[in-house]
Order: C-alpha cells, then structure tokens, then sequence
C-alpha cells in the first residue's frame, strides 16, 4: 500500500505551512509515520519548529519527520545527469559543442516546477513505508502549476508521437521500396516518447487517484476566498478534486455560509485562531492540546 | 557456359542491379526528402530553443537530447544552407 499524499495549498500567507506542521504532529500524535515535507521555495518549516531542516530527512519525534526539497539541488542534479547522458550517446564533437547550451539552461522558466516534480517523485518512491506524506505547498501560482505540468507535458508528447509515427512510417515506405522489406532500426525518439508518455500517465493518474487528498487551506475574507475558488476551479479543469477546506485563523466555530455553500463536497475544519505565535514543536504541541475536541475530528 | 557469354550475362545483370537501385533511389526521392522535412520539423518543435524558435517545456527538450543527435545534426545544417532554400528543393525536384 502507498503512503498517503496530502497537498496543502492556498493562497500566500493563509497559513499553509502552520496548518500542515499542526496535522503533521497531531498525525504523529496518533503514531501515524509522518513524512512533512516543504516545497515552498521559501522554506517556513524551519521557522515554525524552530530547527534546521534541509533536503536530508530530519526526525523530530519517533513518528514525525520533516525535509525541506531544495529546487536548485534538483535542477543542478538533472541537468548534470542529461549532460552525463549526452555524453555517453553523442559524438564527443556534438557533445562539446552542447556545453555552452547547459550554463543558460539552468535559468529557463519552467525548470522549477519540473524540479519539484523530480523531488516529488523521488519522495514518493524513497518513503513507501510512511504511512502519511504531507507536502507544505509553495503558493498557487507555482503549486498549480507542479499539478498541471504532467497533463500539459502529455499533451505535447502526444502530439510529438504522432509526428514521429508518421516519419517512421515514411522511413518504412523508403526501406520496403529501396531493399524490399520494412529493416529500419527502432526509432529511439520514438521509443523515448513512449517510455515517457507512460511516465506522465502514471504521474497524471497518481494526482486524480485516491492516493493524493489535496486540503485547500484559506482565511476566513474575500481575498482569500476568491482565490480559493479560483483554485478549485482550475484543478477541477485538469481533473483534480479537493478533498478539504481547512479554514485557518478562525475566530467562530462555526463554518461560514459562505464557505459551506461553494465547497458543499467537501470536507470543512476550522483551525481556530490562537493569540500565541505558534512556534516551536512545544507550541504546536500547546495548541493541539487547547483544540483537542477539533482535532479529534480529524484524521 | 562459355566464359565470354558469361561476362556479358554479368554484365547485363549488373547494369540491370544499377538501373534498378537508380529507379528505386529516384522512386523514393521526394518521399526521402519529406521525411526529412519532418524530421527537420520535429527537431525544430523540440530543440527550437537552440535557434530561438519557442518550444516545449525545457524538461521534454531535456528529456528527448539525448537520443536526438541525429536530428540536432539536420537542423544546425539546415539552418546552415538556410541562405539557399529553394535550391535544395529544386535540386531534388529535378527543376534546372
């Protein structure tokens, strides 16, 4: 069985990385193999437990870890073993004469979501024995964007199979007409193609299973509200469902109309306001302990 | 067989072997430039990038480079005969 994916998303400033920190540990809490990990570009983890976390898994208690995905690390790490691969298949000539390509490719828009995609699949696949992995999210614009990178990617590789599909056949047409039968040597383009079309379906298909539950994480005012919705909308166009609403900073405890009414499938928990700066492991320990009756709901 | 009677059976199979890779070359002459073509073009979606032509996100470019020297070699020398287009295409049209 797969460990658990859990997205917190939102917009800037709702509270994303403290409404993750405080599931992680009530999680942990309930000797649930907690993973936390950060993949805001601007880590607040560290602020938040108060401890030095990085992209080595660092332990806070028995059932609680935290790792903070470090984007150049990823980025440096592709580009190097696309170099390396470049390397072992070209001639040393066309090699040589990529080099300069890799200095300025580091820099192309893009890459950063690719990057977290990378760490992400990497975490998947390392952490299998976990049994919740809780990813703090960076904000909307670049989140979205990590979620809608594998549907966008397949729709060009699709569109570039089809194209390299017909050249192939062509090739086919010349071999059978030139030496009278179909001998020309496996397209590895093609081949590629194919390897990474199923790659991406599987990633694709991983963000619209039930394995990844995403909590849309919002402050009770229009701002946030607005793009909460705004956010909703865009993963419902590329398939994605939001499984909660986690209302952070709530002064009533009671759910707003408002809320209750756009996010009718989904589950809604309030994470009341506190007037202490939630900070330190003790801290989030203190409010779980003040909000037990809450967080006895939540699972 | 008588060895002169012999070399002329060669050598009219030989002439006929010529004539026929000639007319099989000229049958599949277009179609071998189209596919070119083609190749050229997917080069030019993929690895645009390198002749500032836009293309697909880095990372499928990234992905796809290392098994498309081949294609990476056809347009660097297309962009080099780019001065003289139309002759490449009359050349294989057979238009003096």
């Amino acid at each position: 069985m797969k460990p658990q994916s859990r997205f917190y998303i939102g917009k800037g400033g709702v509270g994303k990385s403290t409404t993750s920190a405080i599931t992680a540990v009530h999680l942990a809490r309930n000797s649930r193999d907690i993973l936390l990990v950060s993949m805001d570009p601007a880590h607040n983890q560290r602020d938040i437990f108060q401890q030095d976390f990085s992209e080595k898994t660092r332990q806070v208690n028995d059932y609680l870890a935290v790792k903070e995905v470090d984007v150049d690390y990823w980025i440096e790490k592709y580009l190097k073993d696309t170099e390396k691969t470049i390397k072992r298949t070209y001639s040393y000539e066309s090699a040589f004469n990529l080099q300069n390509y890799f200095n300025v490719l580091q820099f192309s828009p893009g890459l950063e979501e690719y990057a977290l995609l990378l760490a992400f699949e990497n975490i998947i696949h390392t952490f299998e024995d976990k049994d919740v992995i809780i990813f703090d999210m960076a904000p909307t614009a670049l989140a979205l964007r990590f979620f809608s990178l594998p549907f966008i990617t397949l729709i060009w590789l699709e569109e570039l199979l089809k194209l390299r599909e017909k050249i192939y056949a062509k090739k086919e047409i010349i071999s059978e007409i030139k030496v009278g039968r179909k001998t020309i040597e496996q397209d590895k383009v093609k081949a590629k193609l194919e390897i990474l079309i199923e790659e991406y379906g599987h990633l694709g298909d991983h963000f619209t299973s039930g394995a990844t539950r995403i909590s849309l994480v919002m402050n009770n005012d229009k701002l946030s509200f607005s793009e909460a919705f705004r956010i909703k909308k865009k993963l419902m166009d590329i398939g994605i469902n939001i499984e909660s609403v986690l209302v952070n900073k709530s002064e009533s405890r009671v759910i707003p109309d408002e809320i209750r009414h756009e996010f009718n499938n989904q589950k809604i928990a309030l994470f009341p306001f506190s007037s202490k700066n939630i900070l330190g492991y003790q801290a989030i320990n203190e409010y779980l302990d003040e909000n037990s009756e809450i967080f006895a709901e939540i699972q | 067989m008588m060895p002169v009677l012999k070399t002329i059976k060669e050598k009219i199979v030989s002439a006929f072997n010529v004539a026929d890779d000639v007319m099989r070359g000229k049958a599949v002459e277009t179609i071998a430039y189209e596919v070119g073509e083609l190749d050229n073009i997917f080069a030019i979606l993929v690895l645009g990038a390198f002749i500032g032509i836009p293309s697909p996100p880095i990372h499928i470019t990234m992905e796809l480079l290392p098994v498309m020297e081949k294609e990476l070699g056809i347009m660097l020398e297309k962009v080099s005969t780019a001065h003289d287009p139309l002759g490449d295409l009359f050349s294989v049209l057979g238009i003096d």
